[in-house]
């Protein structure tokens, strides 16, 4: 059967009225959560994360945690556009030329040309998963334990380098993440590991209780430093559409937004953010005028809304194929599959053709949804940014109170969930990401496995990891990754020596 | 600054050496056949080396200015107590009491609005979070003393 083939029947599961309802209302679900300020993506899906487990069917889960995924990316930006407030990281630089967009009363194109540039650059993305996402799985089903081990680590790596000012604060966050997936009994020997003779910590962390932990309740003491004061834009919101004019300064910057957004969106680590910092930084400098980009550009808002789209779709890739999840929204989806008893990576395909299939062809459907929610509903999304942050925080304790406690019905479980909020806290306070913490948490499994295995069959010869080709490559780029940040500014020096040595 | 930091580097260093020990209590195998405690250790020694790393990447002199963010911990605080309160009384009173108490205590003792205010917006959110969780979504809420 060939992709297309495939896809035509994902579609057909995809659109049988009970996923396209739970597509749909995970879709208005993650703009309206994703809408309120403070609450990004990884905080949205955490939140809601609990209602798609009683949905029963992995397909209509996943078709759900999609919906929610997308919306928050889309409500993100509104929050962005109309309270300079970034909802999420990827929609910082949707800021400074939306927020002045809206300032100047063109709060509706801005808005507009954020949703019709997230649905190109969505479905961009959507269609290069579609024909990268299987010849990949393929490729994939040569790994071993030593390939999985590496592919791992080169994940990590990057998820430690892209994700903040500080490499080394990346690797402890890194490391430190493996280190609390290893608490609980050992896969193999069922020994206890770090339980202190505790029932609690005898199954280990749950995913759920450390993300709800260190992204919602960690974010709410974090806002709560300082009052969370917005300047909500409060005028009339019209001409959602475009301009002719409009359109045609934005067209180029939402295919270039698309096509580097998906591409950046492929690696592990800060995908959707670095893509929107690439696509504008990119744009100002192709722009015929880089000066008006700060005072309301509409091309400001278009690339970077296009390209943390597009990155976002792409992020489905390492994801579904090898088993990698680059973000920790992705991180979450990943667990919330596992849950439901499929293992995404290279056998996916195979395996659930009908969960790969139809989580696609979802997106296709999903990207309509969202195009056509976000035009004419955007004064409900706009009341929603008017609720006060003072009534929005308990009632956020509450949801992922309730969501915690529903997992196994105990409320040390949400015991752990504040002890998880305030390390969660105390490390955003310190600078460190959590981003890498939780990405290591839930890989920390296939990496001890994959160590354990690829050991196991070498007996003991940790040359297995270099003289296998494909796991070398892997540790080359890591190596790679690693080496570089060092060796640039060497090189800076030296070629600034360089250029002043003729001259002087 | 750097002081946090070093302290940091700190921590994470004796979290390294703990880990460590008990990783090489619980059985560390060999390279051939890796134990239960084999991952954990090398995980624990390479947390112990990047803390080290960490701490030299911040030894010297403080600077003379002063730090980016400050700990303006008493609002975080105040609602780590609350939060506190509210999984007890989860536990021991249910659901619908809890919920009032958070909504109540939060407005007043986080947000300092009014009592009126405050009981309003705990009535009206503790009865449509009821009927949203336990009439509609039928979720399995604590059930204690009270509702």
């Amino acid at each position: 059967m060939n992709e297309l083939q495939s896809l035509l029947q994902g579609f057909s599961l995809a659109m049988t009225p009970y996923n396209l309802m739970f597509g749909f209302i995970g879709a208005v679900l993650g703009t309206a959560v994703g809408v309120l300020p403070g609450l990004g993506p990884a905080a949205t899906i955490s939140l809601l994360l609990p209602l798609t487990y009683a949905l029963g069917s992995p397909l209509t889960s996943i078709i759900m945690m999609a919906g929610i995924y997308y919306g928050a990316m889309y409500g993100g930006s509104t929050t962005s556009i109309l309270l300079n407030m970034p909802g999420e990281a990827a929609s910082v630089v949707t800021c400074i030329d939306g927020y002045q967009m809206a300032k100047q009363g063109r709060a509706g194109p801005a808005l507009g040309i954020a949703a019709i540039g997230s649905f190109i650059a969505g479905t961009v993305g959507v269609l290069g998963l579609s024909f990268i996402a299987p010849p990949l799985s393929r490729f994939a089903l040569q790994f071993g334990p030593a390939e999985y081990f590496s592919l791992t680590i080169l994940g990590l790596t990057l998820a430690a380098y892209l994700s903040g000012r500080s490499i080394v604060k990346g690797v402890l966050m890194v490391v430190f993440g493996l280190l609390l997936a290893t608490i609980g009994l050992d896969p193999i020997s069922g020994k206890e590991r770090y339980t202190f003779d505790t029932m609690i910590l005898m199954d280990g962390l749950d995913f759920l209780t450390l993300a709800m932990g260190v992204f919602g309740i960690g974010e709410i003491f974090m806002n709560l430093e300082g009052e969370m004061k917005s300047e909500l834009v409060t005028t009339k919101i019209a001409n959602i559409w475009p301009t002719l004019a409009d359109w045609a300064k934005s067209k180029w910057a939402v295919l270039r937004g698309s096509l580097v957004g998906f591409f950046v969106g492929l690696l592990p680590g800060g995908g959707a953010v670095i893509a929107s910092l690439v696509a504008y930084g990119m744009e100002k400098k192709a722009s015929k005028e880089p000066d008006k980009f700060g005072q309301g550009a509409i091309e400001g808002v278009a690339a970077p809304e296009s390209a943390n789209n597009a990155a976002a779709s792409a992020s489905f890739i390492p994801m579904l194929t090898l088993g990698i999840p680059g973000n920790p929204a992705i991180a979450m989806i990943y667990a919330a599959l596992l849950i439901q008893g499929v293992q995404p990576g290279p056998f996916l395909i195979a395996e659930h053709p009908d969960v790969f299939w139809g989580v696609i062809a979802s997106m296709y459907i999903g990207n309509v949804i969202l195009l056509v929610l976000n035009l004419p509903m955007v004064g409900l999304w706009v009341q929603m940014l008017k609720i006060p942050y003072a009534i929005l925080a308990p009632i956020v304790v509450l949801i992922c109170s309730v969501g915690v406690y529903s997992i196994k019905n105990n409320v040390t479980d949400v015991l752990m969930m504040l002890l998880f909020g305030v390390l969660g806290y105390i490390l955003r306070k310190l600078d460190f990401e959590l981003g890498p913490l939780l990405l290591a948490f839930v890989l920390g499994g296939i990496l001890e496995k994959s160590l354990s295995q690829a050991l196991l069959i070498a007996n003991g010869n940790f040359a297995v990891f270099v003289t296998r080709p494909i796991s070398a490559a892997f540790l080359a780029l890591v190596a790679a990754t690693a080496v570089v940040p060092l060796l640039l500014p060497l090189v800076r020096r030296r070629t600034a020596r360089q250029q002043d040595g003729p001259a002087g | 600054m750097k002081k946090w930091q070093r302290i940091n580097a700190l921590a994470f260093f004796l979290v390294a050496v703990f880990a460590a020990v008990k990783a090489a209590g619980i059985g560390f195998g060999s390279f051939e056949s890796p134990g239960p405690g084999f991952f954990p250790f090398w995980l624990a020694v390479l947390l112990a080396v990047v803390a080290a790393v960490y701490y030299a990447a911040y030894r010297g002199a403080d600077e003379a200015a002063p730090p980016r963010k400050y700990w303006r911990l008493r609002r975080p605080a105040i609602a780590a107590a609350i939060m506190f309160v509210f999984l007890q009384a989860l536990e021991y009173l249910g659901f619908g009491t809890a919920t009032l108490f958070l909504f109540v205590a939060w407005l007043r003792g986080v947000e300092k609005q009014r009592w009126l205010k405050a009981g309003l917006v705990a009535a009206i959110g503790t009865v449509s979070f009821y009927v949203l969780f336990v009439v509609l979504l039928q979720l399995t809420v604590p059930r204690g003393l009270l509702i």
